[in-house]
């Protein structure tokens, strides 16, 4: 870690519609490492991904992704950085009104006018042979199932040959052998690629498959930045509790009726 | 103060609730209602609900509400409900008057403003795109003006055709009274090449093509799929505006002159069958009427026209938030919006061509 970390946020505030959601959220992921960020439903996981990845406006702090700083000067974060970033969506985000080839071909089309159609062809195909999809080269978006619709998301995502992917919540909805798969392809994506990963998730096994480091969020901070086991061994009870499926306690509220009960 | 009593069955269905309860509360306004719980076996959500609805009106009118020969289950089941809290308003006061219309007024002019910066992007990445032809997306601009303007073409020849034929039969019948059928040409030809034809066009395709490019754009918008263009780096402008924006211009001018064509024709149509006028006349009428002014008032109508849709729609879609009833929300509002700002550019034009 430290000056050559692949993605550094620091003191990172942000929400949307004037509302904050994250308050003071740093962290630094480095080469190599999947990094899963962890919490409830609601913690602001999606936002903190939303906002490093330039969708959404930080309000507050800074980020840096492959050692250039995030520069919302002219409206948007930079293309050139953006085209070396991979990003899977929570419904991989297909576009409808094109064929899964076509998806998978999209940014290297638009980014590379000038490659051959074949050449394009050959690599969409052997991208999408990568993630076990060879046969819908030509299927629609619509055709396929929430698993296999994921898979092409994730063949999109990485078609660039980011150095760095994010994936918002890849295993959520999956059946458990499918989301399996699915994990087992980001591990063969960063052993074999050596591309550094961000994966947001709440799915315990996946997290235990995947988890290098993990940053888990509560109530729009950090509570816990580290390794699993050792969160589970002495980390926060917060994190412990959630590893172990734990309900924390939930404060009862309402009203108590008092009937007029009368025995005869 | 009176007492009724009554049995309650074994079981409280929802039937039973929405048959006994208001005659329950009719009868027992004010007064005890004591409830025979003798038969009951079962204390279900639906009761709770029911009960505790039932006590707080009752007390609310004055009377009081009670159970008798609950059995010890319910009785220890019932020791132990709570309600949860229904949500508090929020306090919120509702805005005013002043407030609203202020806050629309505001909205239309984000709305305009974002209007007018789409339409500075479309032109200044259209001229780019003449520097740099690769980043023009020629095969998609094709795709776009079959789907917005060749489809929508047996729609606008038919009903120019209706209105020419409508048009003319009664602008005929009038000039008939002065003997002037022969002005039926000219009359004709320059109402329908700066007129109708045009503003026929135009919300023929507001209704068609402007409504599907906003239910398409919002409905990609909704799924993340301008989300994940954003984050692939293509620029949505490129992408999704572009081949719209193009298409639009190429083909409104060409609808427009094949409207305009189609409703002269049914002009001459009526003159021949009931004007008694031949097509030479009419057609030498014509060709001194419509002189090359009014057809280019014609194609700079239809291109603004076809600029106001393009852009109006992509604008409703690329701004909705939410979910299913946003889209449905932004196709109507984006067809009302078309519609009338076509008639009110239409208006200023005739005062700007006339004046």
């Amino acid at each position: 870690m430290g000056e050559n970390a692949k993605l550094k946020v620091e003191n990172l505030k942000a929400g949307y519609d004037g509302k904050v959601v994250l308050d003071g959220v740093s962290m630094s992921v480095a080469p190599g490492e999947i990094r899963i960020i962890l919490g409830a439903s609601g913690c602001g996981k999606s936002t903190l991904l939303k906002t490093i990845i330039g969708l959404e406006k930080p309000l507050g702090g800074s980020i840096e992704m492959l050692g250039a700083k995030v520069d919302w000067s002219e409206g948007r974060p930079s293309n050139e950085l953006m085209k070396r970033l991979g990003v899977l969506f929570q419904a991989g985000a297909l576009l409808s009104s094109l064929s899964v080839g076509e998806n998978v071909a999209l940014p290297l089309r638009i980014h590379n006018p000038g490659l051959p159609v074949r050449v394009v062809e050959e690599l969409v195909r052997l991208k999408l042979e990568q993630v076990k999809l060879g046969h819908a080269y030509s299927k629609l978006p619509n055709e396929l199932s929430g698993g296999m619709r994921k898979r092409a998301g994730l063949a999109r995502a990485i078609v660039t040959d980011p150095e760095l992917l994010f994936c918002d919540e890849p295993s959520a909805g999956l059946d458990p052998v499918t989301s399996r798969g699915l994990d087992d392809l980001l591990l063969e994506l960063r052993d074999g690629l050596g591309i550094t990963m961000v994966v947001v998730t709440h799915e315990l096994d996946s997290i235990r498959a995947l988890c290098d480091r993990m940053t888990f969020l509560a109530g729009g901070k950090v509570v816990y930045d580290g390794k699993l086991d050792e969160a589970e061994a002495n980390g926060p009870q917060e994190v412990k509790d959630f590893l172990e499926r734990k309900p924390g306690e939930v404060k009862q509220t309402g009203r108590t009726i008092a009937f007029n009960v009368e025995d005869v | 103060m009176k007492e009724q009593v009554v049995e309650l069955p074994e079981e409280i269905s929802p039937e039973w609730v929405s048959r006994e309860h208001f005659r329950l509360m009719e009868s027992s306004k004010g007064g005890v209602l004591k409830l025979d719980c003798g038969k009951l076996h079962k204390l279900d959500a639906l009761s709770l609900a029911w009960l505790a609805y039932l006590q707080d009106t009752l007390e609310k009118s004055g009377g009081r509400l009670v159970l008798s020969r609950l059995s010890p289950e319910l009785k220890k089941d019932l020791a132990k409900v709570t309600l949860p809290e229904a949500e508090k308003p929020d306090g919120k006061e509702k805005p005013g008057l002043a407030a609203r219309v202020g806050e629309s007024t505001l909205k239309l002019w984000v709305e305009m403003r974002d209007t007018l910066v789409l339409l500075s992007e479309s032109l200044y990445w259209s001229t780019m795109a003449f520097f740099r032809p690769k980043t023009l997306l020629r095969e998609d601009i094709i795709i776009q003006m079959v789907r917005l303007g060749s489809n929508a073409l047996p729609i606008v020849l038919l009903l120019s055709t209706l209105i020419g034929f409508t048009l003319a039969l009664q602008s005929g019948i009038q000039l008939q009274k002065f003997g002037a059928t022969v002005f039926l040409a000219s009359g004709m030809g320059i109402s329908m090449v700066t007129e109708i034809g045009p503003v026929m066009t135009a919300v023929i395709l507001a209704g068609r093509s402007g409504s599907s490019i906003t239910a398409e754009i919002s409905t990609m918008v909704v799924q993340e799929e301008v989300g994940a263009l954003h984050a692939m780096a293509i620029n949505p402008i490129h992408f999704l505006v572009l081949p719209r924006f193009w298409a639009m211009s190429l083909c409104m001018p060409l609808l427009t002159v094949l409207s305009a064509a189609s409703g002269i024709f049914a002009g001459l149509v009526v003159g021949l069958l009931f004007f008694r006028l031949s097509p030479a006349s009419y057609l030498h009428e014509l060709k001194d009427a419509v002189t090359i002014n009014y057809l280019g008032q014609a194609l700079i109508k239809s291109l603004t026209f076809s600029w106001i849709i393009a852009l109006v729609a992509i604008n409703k879609g690329m701004n909705v938030r939410g979910g299913a009833d946003a889209v449905g929300k932004a196709t109507t509002s984006c067809v009302v919006t078309c519609i009338f700002t076509i008639i009110l550019a239409d208006a200023v034009f005739s005062f700007i061509f006339y004046y």
